[in-house]
């Protein structure tokens, strides 16, 4: 339908690659230089004395940076996080899909109201409900309160909605009970939202910043958003270990990105339509 | 038919109920409660102070008076530079997306990874590459014989780097979405807009536009809500600075409520900010709904 | 924030610092409670916080890996982060119950702490470790009690001190070995630098260290931050006003180039394009690890007529524990008595120590440099052990740093932060009941 891709096309397409790639390796080539070179002026594009003490620092040093650790707690709470978001919000998404009930209207209108008022408006109520509840500087305060968002339970409403009804009443006529239709069928139909849904709530929990900036504490018990803020206020003007710390940091998610990023993307196309 | 029993529906309602009560509703009238007090929740005494925290925040000569409305200006600064650039930006990527080419998934690909790594690492990232004395990119601009700018200490350069980093961080998330609606676009739309002889330019006005209008709306919302939450990137690249020019309006809530303690006057400010926030949303909502009209 | 340049040169201290050659005074057997008797329950980890971010942070942990090394039972694990986030971690993580068994807290944070029950009285440990006020500078000592109780063991003291480029004042025709004392030979100095194209004395508008610099001044122009009770803001007053005019004289009259960033300042020393730079006595090894670089270091210049000089002061804290643990709390204790003798050690890490008896040995007076800044003991100012005091200190910050980015004059940026300073700290008195 349209013309062959011009060369002013693939030089912005690259162009804009480099922009993408080059801080990303800057970061990189900084962590094996030493801390002189790193405040050269002009900076070396080429290491020129390359060391691994930055790798060292932050991944040895008895406990007080363990970015590996940051990480694996990243992926924990945030894979946790969305497999809860994921069953709590289709559940609830079911009911107020295809089931008739007393106040359902009511009960969903107000779940959607939520979803304009701003998340800082719950850190400081929520924040003492986690000292009251002693999950402060534990797991649970980044899985469950985040999960109790509207937006999951209205995306998986709106899916519900457009699943045929009949396929329930064949069920429905060989005796099957809600759950069994819910379990066996809804959700195997029900397959990309969940997925869509996984890789949002994921890719929030993985992202959010103040909230474990703040509940968490202990060094071991850090995020990786919460880690690397640390890391930074620890080491000031020390660059290759910063740079270390961020590249520990992003080396294991690209990882990741490179085996599942059509599944992230078209996450992420599909909140636009359907949200 | 109905095949299930009448308490059904609430059992399966109840987990999500469950947290949304504890963590939602209580939380968001508990946060009322306090912003009515002098809370802090190591002491033992939290004097009801009734709407003084309030009053407080319109009362130039407060405490709390002038970190919070500074503390807006900033986010407001913030989102009206960043909003344009985070709805423009990712149009013209989708658009360039949107052609068919050689290596198109891995390029989609590469222009997103920006936003998995988080505002952490690239905050970080960026506080060193825009150092003033020795970050790479003054070092490249003075290539070109561009004297030191001080992207972390100057104005407006602070900002223009906060903007440029979002942009950098987030332009492949809004893209992606962009992209979505650019492929629901009907394709007889253009085939008939190529009959009537239209150019690239009056398809993308009168058909990529109009066509893109819904998902522009939920761009522009989701955006508008991101930037005036910023955080990260102003707490790690330019640590609320020059001065406190960069101190959004979630810094100074957070520096008040967990720094200083003032939990009370942390919640009545970020009810405040709800409630700006809100009008701004109200008023969006209504220009666009009259540009369709 | 405190010493983050020291950062710079934290990877060779380790080498540079000699092994460890002092006994195990904390392992002799004693009397009496608060540490000195030793523990020998079983075994107990214990967590140890502080902020110490740069140089000095390697010489507590050779402090702390030779306890370990010397106490079986008891394994100290220390933990650094930035002062700002340490300061908002402690807290929460003591009330959760995650909090350290040890700490380290500036002495204008103790009070503030012991009024929010973050930390306990130690008054047992002061007097196991038969800690008397005159084994103290005043302030010192006096910085460490609120409400009567002792809340800190002091570690330290480090002042501000008056570091310079030797091989710059040279080009500008000064004596490297008479750095600039009096405010006219400073005025001179600067003007001498300033006919070589060297920009003297850089300000940071930033805490470190321009607002060390202006309170330091403010003091020697004879005048207080706060008035007796705490209850105001004195520094919109004449002396504050002059200090501040002194400051930002710098950067108008061009001895200082607008905006310096964070650190720019001691960087710019190290590489031979400022002369003069006043700057925490824990710069002294980040300086000694630049090879080839000419610095002396010296008590601040008299400015204002009066000797003054601003400085912090490490000390001990034992954070409340939720749970009582008596062999945490006896191991904690033990760690603090033995850390507390080692503080020759750590003035090698760029303090002073603050014990007198320390300071005037003949070992802390071979530390030429740090001995040099100890002189001026008697002269050193802290903020007053009141509850929230950082808080109306922020004002101040605030003030300084406009004033020195050339956007508000100094006297109105000064009186505009004292009247909210005045709101703060009557809020401050009724929140902690004062």
């Amino acid at each position: 339908m349209k013309r062959r891709p011009s060369a002013f096309f693939w030089v912005l397409v690259v162009l804009l690659t480099l922009l993408v790639i080059v801080p990303l390796l800057w970061m990189v080539v900084t962590s094996i230089k030493t801390v002189g070179e790193s405040q050269a002026d002009p900076p070396t594009l080429i290491p020129q004395d390359p060391s691994g003490r930055a790798f060292g620092e932050v991944l040895t040093t008895g406990g007080q940076n363990p970015v590996l650790r940051w990480a694996l707690n990243s992926f924990a709470a945030a894979t946790l996080h969305a497999a809860l978001v994921v069953v709590v919000a289709s559940m609830a998404g079911y009911a107020l899909a295809r089931m008739e009930f007393r106040f359902k209207n009511f009960i969903f209108s107000f779940i959607l109201l939520t979803l304009f008022i701003p998340g800082f408006v719950f850190l400081m109520p929520n924040y003492l409900l986690m000292d009251n509840l002693g999950w402060l500087d534990t797991l649970w305060a980044l899985v469950v309160p985040g999960a109790a968002g509207a937006f999951g339970v209205f995306f998986m409403r709106q899916f519900f909605l457009a699943i045929p009804k009949e396929l329930e009443e064949v069920a429905l006529i060989d005796g099957a009970n809600a759950w069994t239709i819910f379990t066996r069928i809804i959700l195997p139909n029900a397959k990309p939202a969940l997925a869509t849904l996984t890789v949002l709530s994921f890719l929030a929990n993985w992202n959010d910043f103040v909230w474990p900036l703040f509940v968490l504490f202990s060094p071991e018990r850090l995020t990786l958003p919460a880690g690397l803020s640390l890391l930074q206020g620890a080491y000031t003007t020390d660059y290759p270990v910063i740079m270390a710390g961020a590249t520990v940091a992003a080396v294991p998610v690209l990882i990741l990105y490179v085996f599942v990023q059509r599944y992230v993307i078209e996450g992420v196309a599909r909140s636009g339509i359907k949200g | 038919m109905r095949g299930y029993g009448r308490a059904t529906p609430y059992l399966f309602l109840a987990p999500y109920l469950a947290l949304f009560l504890l963590f939602v509703v209580g939380p968001a009238v508990f946060g009322l409660w306090m912003s009515l007090h002098d809370w802090d929740f190591q002491l033992p005494g939290k004097p009801f102070v009734g709407l003084q925290n309030y009053k407080d925040l319109f009362d130039p000569l407060s405490a709390t008076a002038e970190p919070f409305w500074h503390g807006m200006r900033a986010t407001g600064i913030f989102t009206v530079a960043s909003v344009p650039f985070l709805v423009a930006v990712p149009l013209g990527l989708a658009v360039l997306l949107n052609r068919k080419f050689p290596g198109r998934t891995f390029f989609r690909a590469v222009y997103f990874a920006p936003y998995v790594l988080g505002v952490a690492v690239i905050g970080l990232m960026f506080r060193y590459i825009l150092d003033t004395t020795f970050g790479i990119l003054n070092a490249f601009l003075g290539v070109f014989g561009i004297s030191e700018i001080g992207w972390t200490t100057e104005q407006p350069w602070a900002f223009v780097a906060l903007v440029a980093v979002t942009v950098w961080w987030t332009a492949g998330f809004n893209a992606i979405i962009y992209l979505a609606g650019l492929q629901d676009i009907p394709a007889e739309q253009y085939e008939a807009a190529e009959l009537d002889g239209a150019s690239t330019w009056q398809q993308f006005r009168h058909v990529t536009l109009p066509g893109l209008r819904p998902v522009t709306v939920f761009i522009v919302v989701i955006t508008l809500l991101a930037s005036a939450n910023m955080f990260g990137q102003a707490l790690l690249i330019t640590q609320g600075g020059p001065g406190d020019t960069t101190t959004t309006a979630l810094m100074v809530i957070t520096d008040t409520g967990f720094s200083q303690f003032r939990m009370g006057q942390a919640a009545a400010m970020s009810y405040l900010l709800a409630i700006c926030l809100a009008i701004v949303a109200l008023v969006v909502f209504r220009l666009m709904k009259e540009r369709k009209s | 924030m405190l010493g983050g340049l020291g950062a710079l040169g934290a990877a060779g201290v380790l080498a540079g610092c000699g092994s460890g050659s002092a006994g195990k005074p904390g392992a002799a057997p004693a009397t009496g409670d608060g540490g000195a008797k030793g523990y020998d329950g079983p075994a107990v980890e214990l967590d140890f916080w502080n902020g110490f971010t740069g140089g000095d942070g390697p010489f507590m942990r050779k402090i702390v890996d030779q306890f370990n090394s010397e106490h079986q039972n008891i394994k100290v694990k220390m933990t650094v982060m930035q002062w700002a986030d340490y300061y908002t971690k402690l807290p929460t993580a003591v009330s959760s119950g995650r909090g350290p068994a040890v700490a380290i807290m500036h002495v204008d944070s103790l009070a503030t702490n012991a009024a929010r029950n973050v930390i306990e009285p130690l008054d047992d440990v002061a007097k196991a470790l038969e800690l008397k006020q005159e084994d103290f500078a005043d302030v010192v000592w006096k910085a460490g009690e609120y409400n009567g109780k002792r809340y800190g063991i002091p570690l330290d003291v480090h002042p501000l001190g008056f570091f310079y480029n030797k091989t710059l004042m040279s080009q500008a025709g000064l004596d490297p070995a008479k750095p600039p004392a009096t405010a006219d030979e400073y005025m001179a100095a600067l003007e001498a630098l300033k006919g070589k194209g060297i920009q003297g004395h850089w300000a940071t508008p930033f805490q470190f260290t321009g607002v060390l610099s202006v309170e330091a001044l403010l003091w020697q122009f004879g005048g207080e931050l706060f008035n007796t009770e705490s209850t105001k803001a004195t520094w919109a007053e004449e002396p504050g006003v002059k200090a501040l005019s002194w400051f930002t004289d710098l950067v108008k009259k061009g001895y200082s180039p607008k905006n310096v960033a964070q650190d720019a300042d001691a960087i710019a020393l190290q590489n031979g394009k400022n002369a003069f730079n006043w700057n925490g006595i824990w710069n002294i090894n980040t300086l000694k690890e630049k090879k080839g670089l000419e610095w002396g270091v010296a008590p601040l210049p008299n400015i204002g007529g009066k000797k003054a000089a601003w400085a912090g002061s490490h000390q001990f804290c034992l954070p409340k524990l939720k749970t009582p643990d008596q062999n945490k709390s006896t191991a904690a204790r033990v760690f603090v008595n033995y850390v507390s003798q080692k503080s020759l050690e750590w003035a090698k890490g760029g303090q002073v120590p603050a014990r007198k008896q320390v300071r005037e040995s003949a070992d802390f007076k071979a530390l030429t440099d740090q001995a040099a800044l100890a002189t001026q003991i008697d002269d050193l100012r802290f903020p007053p052990p009141v509850p929230g005091i950082g808080d109306a200190l922020a004002e101040l910050n605030k003030a300084i740093n406009e004033a020195v980015l050339l956007k508000t004059e100094p006297a109105k940026a000064l009186s505009d932060a004292a009247a909210r300073a005045d709101k703060i700290l009557e809020a401050n008195r009724k929140k902690y009941g004062a």
